[in-house]
C-alpha cells in the first residue's frame, strides 16, 4: 500500500495537481459514459457500414465528435451527414418514400412525423427496446418525457422513433428591467401581455414584441389559447377550423402584438433575426422556442443577460398551450442493417450519451433524468428563472392535452403556408384578420382536397 | 465529267459532314445527358400527379394535361406570374437604363474610372445569396445604416419590405444594383468598338450631347442592348435568392414570383408534377419571349439594311 501510495504521490509530482485532476475527471465521465454494453469493446458489427442522417443541429455534433468511440466499441464505421433543416427533410422525404436503402438511421423529423411514421417508412422499434441483447438494461425508455414519445408513436402504438430533443415553446423579456421599472409583473395571460407592451413598447427605444415570422409555428400557442384549433380534431377528423370565431380572435390578437409593439419590418424577422434582436435589447417581448430563448443568457454574445426574465407562454381565454418539437433517431423501413443502427441509436440515445451531451452545454435533453439533473439545471438556472422547468412543464401540457398533433399530420406543410400568409396579411394591413382567415380556410379546404384528404 | 466531279466533291463534302459528326458525338451525347434528359424528365413528370407523399400511386399518365389545366386555375400561380411579369419588367428596364447611364458616364480614357468600372463590377461577382444579406441589412430598419441616417435628418423610412405597396420594388432596387453591372459591362464593350470618324463629323456639324447620343451612339449600342435585355430577362425569370432571404414571398403573396410558388409546391408540398408543369411553362414563357425578342429584333436590324 505504501509503495503504491508513493507511487501516486510521485505521479502526482510529475503530472501537476491540475493534469491529475484532468485525468481524473475524464476517468469519472468514463465510468459514466462507460456503460456495460457500450464499454466492452465487442466490435459485433465489424464491416458494417452505417449510413446516418440528421440535420444539423448541437446534438447531432456531439455525436459527431464521440464517433470514434462508438466506432471502436461496434466495429461499425459510420458515415454522419448533417445537412441544414430543409435540405435534410427534403432528402429523407424522398429516400424515405421510396423505401430506399440509402440511410440506415434518420432523424424523425417532427412536422413529418405523422407522415413517415403512418405510411409505414419507418422501422418499429419495440421490438430492438425489449430485447435485452440489443438493449442496455439501463436504458429506460419511460425515462424519455411522455410527451416526446408520443410524437414518435404511430396510430398502432409501436414506437418508430427515439428522441434526441424535447423543445418547447416558452415566453422571454429581454428588457424585463422595463417592465419592473413600470410597476408590472411578468405577463401571465394574453391581456396581461397586451397591457405590459403597452407600457413599455418603445421605452429607451425597446420595441415590445417579436417573434419568428414562421407563423405556422409561432401562432398557434396563441390560436389554442383563444380555443381556436387547427383542425377540427386532429388526426382523426382534419377538417380546418381556421375561420372560427375563436381563430379569428386570436390571429386578431397575435397580429396586433406584431403590428402595435413590433420592430418596424416584424413580418419579415426570421428566428435567428429575432433572436439578435432580442438579444441586442431592440425588442423585449417574445415567445419562441427554449432553445432560441435560453440564448439570452448566453454572457458571450448576450448584452440582457442581467436584464432578461423567462416564462410561459400566455394562458389564454381557454387556456396555456405551448408549442412544442420533438426529434428523434428513427431506422427507414428499408435500411439492411436494422440491427446495427439501433445499436447506434441505442448508444446516441444512451443515458450516458445524453448525461455527456449535457454536461457539454446541450440544451434540451428528452431524458427526464437530465432535465432533473443538478448540472442541468444550474446551468439552466439564470436571474432565478428555471428555464429547465419551464420547458419540462410545456411539453409535459403538450403530452398530457394532446394539442400538439395537428402538426404531426401529413398535410400540415400546406396549412402551414395558409397561416404564414393569413398572418402577414394582417400585420401589412392587407387585409382583416377575418378576411385573412376565411380565405386561409378556403385555401386550405381546397388544398386538403387536393391532397386526397377526406373532409 | 463535270458531273463525275460535281458528285466526287459532293461525296467528299458528305464524308466530311460524318467526320465531323463523329468528331462531334461524344459532346454532343454528354450535352444532351446533361440538358436535355433533365428537361425530358421535367416533362414527363410535369404530365403526372406525382407527389412524394405516395411517389408509387401518383405516378401515372391518366390525365396527362391535369396538371396544366390545374394551373390554370389555380389563382396563386397566375398571381405569381403577374408578380413576376411586373418584376422582370421594372428590374430590366432599370438595369438596362442604370448600366447604359453608367456606361456613357464612364466611357473615358481614365485611370480614375478604370478603378470605378472595376469596382462597379463587384455586386456582379458576389455570390446572390451574399448580395441578398447585404440587403437584407439595409433594408432591416433596426439595423440598416441607411434608414438610421434618414432618420437622423428626419426623414424616417418605414421597413420597404414588410410593407405591401413597396415589397416588389425593394426586390426590384436589390435586383437591380446587382445586375447593372452586366449591362455597363456590355454597353462600355460596345462604346469601345464604335470608330471616331462619325462622332467627330457629328460634333463638327454642331450636334449637341443628346444628338450625339440619339443619332450616332444609340444605333451602335442598340443591338448590345436588345442581347442585354435579353439576357437580363432570361435570368431575372430564375430570381430566387433575393426573394427567400428578403420577403420569403411575403407580405402575404406581393413578392411571390412564379419559380418561388414552383419551389413551395415541390419542396414544402412535395408535388411534384404540379411544381414541373410550373416549370415546364416557365420555360416555355422564357423561349417564347426570346423568339419574339429575337424576331423584333431580327426584323429591326433588316429594316436597317
Amino acid at each position: 500500500v505504501t509503495s503504491r501510495e508513493n507511487n501516486k504521490t510521485a505521479a502526482v509530482r510529475l503530472l501537476g495537481r491540475r493534469r491529475v485532476l484532468r485525468a481524473a475527471s475524464a476517468l469519472g465521465a468514463g465510468a459514466i459514459i462507460g456503460a456495460p454494453a457500450f464499454a466492452q469493446g465487442s466490435k459485433k458489427f465489424s464491416g458494417v457500414t452505417l449510413n446516418v442522417s440528421a440535420f444539423s443541429a448541437p446534438y447531432q455534433k456531439l455525436i459527431k465528435d464521440w464517433l470514434p468511440e462508438f466506432e471502436a466499441e461496434s466495429g461499425a464505421k459510420v458515415n454522419f451527414d448533417t445537412p441544414g433543416f430543409p435540405v435534410y427533410n427534403q432528402r429523407a422525404d424522398l429516400e424515405l418514400s421510396t423505401k430506399g436503402s440509402g440511410f440506415d438511421v434518420v432523424n424523425v423529423t417532427f412536422i413529418y412525423s405523422s407522415r413517415w411514421i403512418n405510411s409505414g417508412w419507418l422501422t418499429p422499434l419495440d421490438q430492438f427496446v425489449q430485447d435485452k441483447s440489443q438493449t442496455p438494461a439501463d436504458f429506460d425508455l419511460n425515462d424519455f418525457l411522455p410527451g416526446a414519445r408520443a410524437p414518435e408513436t404511430g396510430r398502432d402504438g409501436k414506437l418508430y422513433g427515439i428522441p434526441w430533443t424535447a423543445e418547447a415553446m416558452i415566453s422571454a423579456a429581454s428588457r424585463f428591467d422595463l417592465v419592473k421599472n413600470a410597476g408590472l409583473p411578468y405577463p401571465d395571460t394574453t391581456d396581461d401581455l397586451v397591457n405590459v407592451l403597452k407600457a413599455v413598447h418603445r421605452k429607451e427605444r425597446v420595441s415590445g414584441f417579436i417573434t419568428d415570422n414562421h407563423y405556422g409555428w409561432t401562432f398557434p400557442p396563441y390560436l389554442h389559447a383563444f380555443g381556436g384549433d387547427v383542425f377540427r380534431k386532429a388526426p382523426d377528423d382534419l377538417y380546418p377550423t381556421l375561420d372560427t370565431p375563436e381563430a379569428i380572435a386570436a390571429a386578431d390578437y397575435f397580429a396586433r402584438l406584431l403590428r402595435e409593439f413590433g420592430p418596424d419590418g416584424a413580418v419579415s424577422y426570421p428566428s435567428d433575426q429575432a433572436v439578435q434582436s432580442l438579444k441586442a435589447g431592440r425588442s423585449n417581448f417574445s415567445s419562441l422556442g427554449q432553445i432560441h430563448l435560453a440564448q439570452l443568457a448566453d454572457p458571450a454574445s448576450s448584452k440582457v443577460l442581467q436584464t432578461a426574465a423567462w416564462g410561459q407562454v400566455p394562458k389564454g381565454p381557454a387556456g396555456r398551450f405551448p408549442g412544442t418539437a420533438v426529434h428523434g433517431y428513427g431506422i427507414p423501413a428499408g435500411s439492411r442493417k436494422k440491427e446495427a443502427a439501433w445499436h447506434f441509436i441505442a448508444w446516441a440515445t444512451s443515458k450516458q450519451t445524453m448525461r455527456r451531451a449535457v454536461a457539454a452545454g446541450y440544451g434540451s435533453p428528452s431524458r427526464r433524468s437530465d432535465i432533473d439533473a443538478d448540472i442541468f439545471r444550474k446551468r439552466q438556472t439564470v436571474n432565478g428563472y428555471d428555464l429547465a422547468r419551464l420547458a419540462a412543464d410545456a411539453i409535459d401540457l403538450s403530452g398530457k392535452q394532446g394539442y400538439m398533433k395537428y402538426r404531426t399530420v401529413s398535410v400540415y406543410p400546406q396549412v402551414d403556408q395558409q397561416l404564414n400568409k393569413a398572418i402577414e396579411l394582417i400585420v401589412s394591413g392587407q387585409q382583416t384578420a377575418a378576411n385573412a382567415m376565411k380565405q386561409a380556410q378556403a385555401a386550405t379546404v381546397a388544398e386538403l382536397k387536393r391532397a386526397g384528404v377526406a373532409l | 465529267m463535270a458531273g463525275a466531279t460535281i458528285s466526287a466533291a459532293a461525296g467528299w463534302e458528305a464524308q466530311r459532314r460524318r467526320a465531323f459528326l463523329f468528331g462531334l458525338s461524344p459532346a454532343l451525347l454528354v450535352l444532351a445527358a446533361i440538358t436535355l434528359l433533365p428537361a425530358l424528365a421535367l416533362g414527363v413528370a410535369s404530365l403526372t400527379p406525382l407527389s412524394l407523399l405516395d411517389p408509387v400511386a401518383t405516378f401515372h399518365f391518366r390525365d396527362p394535361l391535369g396538371n396544366y389545366r390545374a394551373l390554370l386555375q389555380d389563382p396563386r400561380f397566375t398571381g405569381s406570374v403577374w408578380v413576376q411579369l411586373r418584376l422582370s419588367a421594372t428590374s430590366v428596364t432599370l438595369q438596362l437604363a442604370t448600366g447604359l447611364g453608367i456606361a456613357l458616364l464612364l466611357n473615358a480614357p481614365s485611370r480614375m474610372l478604370s478603378a470605378v468600372r472595376s469596382a462597379f463590377l463587384i455586386p456582379m461577382v458576389l455570390p446572390p445569396i451574399v448580395v441578398a444579406l447585404i440587403w437584407k441589412i439595409l433594408y432591416t430598419p433596426d439595423v440598416s445604416p441607411v434608414h438610421a441616417a434618414l432618420e437622423a435628418w428626419g426623414w424616417p423610412l418605414r421597413s420597404l419590405i414588410a410593407n405591401p405597396d413597396t415589397a416588389l420594388w425593394a426586390i426590384t432596387i436589390a435586383e437591380t444594383w446587382q445586375w447593372f453591372p452586366f449591362t455597363m459591362l456590355m454597353v462600355l464593350a460596345a462604346l469601345h468598338m464604335i470608330p471616331d470618324e462619325p462622332i467627330e463629323a457629328a460634333r463638327l456639324d454642331g450636334a449637341n450631347s443628346w444628338q450625339l447620343f440619339r443619332h450616332i451612339l444609340l444605333p451602335y449600342i442598340k443591338p448590345v442592348l436588345v442581347v442585354c435585355g435579353l439576357f437580363r430577362l432570361i435570368d431575372s425569370f430564375k430570381a430566387f435568392p433575393l426573394i427567400y432571404v428578403l420577403t420569403n414571398g411575403g407580405p402575404g403573396s406581393v413578392t411571390e414570383v412564379t419559380n418561388f410558388y414552383g419551389f413551395i409546391q415541390a419542396f414544402n408540398f412535395s408535388y411534384w408534377g404540379y411544381a414541373s408543369a410550373i416549370a415546364v411553362l416557365m420555360l416555355a414563357g422564357v423561349f417564347l419571349l426570346s423568339w419574339l425578342i429575337g424576331r423584333l429584333n431580327g426584323s429591326e436590324t433588316s429594316e436597317h439594311h
